[in-house]
């Protein structure tokens, strides 16, 4: 049974878990900064700055 | 605690998210959206329509996980299924529900404020059809299922068209029609070669409940509706001889293969090669058809 304030997984989970967090939060701020470049193109777009 | 309940909580990969949204289904949807936006009068700003294009594919990524998130018990019965995020215990089914939703409620949103808002209400529609109207209801209650179901796989060329002109005319219902009348064949040749699969799953796919006799002269009979609104956008004047000449001799291929199905007696699947060429072509049929209507109508333009 897992001891208060000890971690339920093994150093081999934890090390699993981080390399797939890690892998999430590259790919969430991949598409973050595409949402952002296409929300301003969209904005300039609609503002009519290209005619 | 068991292995299998630890693997649980292990967080999941962001290819498992990738694997939600159904990628080749998507890369169709897109393919026939486009093709819709192509063939439409009109001019749209290169910015906004490549908006418009993802929202299609958000929105088709959102039906995806939908369905999966519904369906994971049923996927687990089936062999071409079982190693899907869900069946295979690689990602927990709120967390398909949550980016299900937050999928469908993001294209729709953005589809509205950077399109137009027709466009919009398609969308939502489509997905509402596909994961309400057939995932929930028409799927495991009725044989006819992907008959009426197709409908959600024919409105991407519809939205995109919409997209351009802010207007649905007859042109894009046409389109619509294309779609709506080739999915039945193309899935029952399917569900004839993966009867056992269906079977096992309870789904009450036509050759599970009505026989393989049905379900092939089902094909053969919705392939000459399916020809006939293939050739009349060309019939109508809607489209020049490029697309007309093509789409009469893809549609002349198609219903040979439908022929040969329909002729078919074999209850092995291993025996079903005219399935799965009719299958097989199935799905080139409606690339070729589309790309050449959307390359046929810029050429007129």
């Amino acid at each position: 049974m897992t001891q208060p304030g000890q971690s339920p997984y093994t150093a081999e989970e934890t090390a699993l878990i981080r390399k797939r967090q890690a892998a999430r939060s590259r790919v969430m701020g991949v598409a973050l900064v595409g949402l952002c470049i296409l929300f301003f193109l969209i904005t300039v777009v609609k503002v009519g700055v290209w005619g | 605690m068991t292995t299998a309940a630890r693997d649980i909580l292990m967080p999941a990969e962001w290819r498992d998210f990738w694997a939600l949204t159904k990628p080749r289904v998507m890369s169709l949807v897109v393919f026939t959206a486009l093709c819709g936006l192509l063939a439409a009068p009109g001019n749209i700003h290169p910015i906004i329509a490549f908006t418009a294009v993802l929202c299609i594919a958000l929105g088709a990524g959102a039906c995806g996980s939908l369905n999966q998130y519904y369906e994971a018990d049923v996927d687990a019965k089936m062999a071409r299924t079982a190693q899907r995020p869900l069946p295979a215990g690689r990602m927990d089914r709120e967390a398909a529900l949550h980016f299900g939703v937050g999928l469908a409620a993001f294209s729709v949103g953005i589809m509205g404020v950077a399109v137009n808002w027709l466009s919009a209400g398609l969308l939502a529609f489509s997905i509402f059809f596909y994961s309400i109207v057939y995932t929930i209801w028409l799927k495991p209650n009725t044989p006819q299922n992907i008959v009426i179901g197709g409908a959600a796989g024919a409105f991407p060329p519809v939205i995109g068209w919409a997209a351009v002109t802010g207007d649905v005319t007859l042109l894009p219902v046409l389109l619509f029609a294309i779609i709506f009348l080739w999915t039945p064949p193309h899935f029952w040749a399917l569900a004839l070669f993966m009867k056992t699969d269906y079977g096992a799953a309870g789904i009450p796919m036509l050759p599970n409940v009505k026989g393989q006799r049905v379900t092939r002269n089902q094909i053969f009979g919705y392939s000459f509706p399916m020809a006939g609104a293939a050739i009349l956008p060309f019939i109508l004047g809607d489209s020049g001889w490029l697309y007309g000449a093509t789409s009469m001799l893809l549609s002349g291929v198609f219903l040979v293969l439908a022929f040969r199905v329909w002729q078919n007696e074999a209850t092995d699947a291993a025996a079903m090669k005219p399935e799965k060429q009719l299958f097989a072509f199935s799905i080139l049929y409606l690339f070729l058809l589309f790309a050449l209507f959307a390359i046929d109508r810029m050429v007129i333009a």
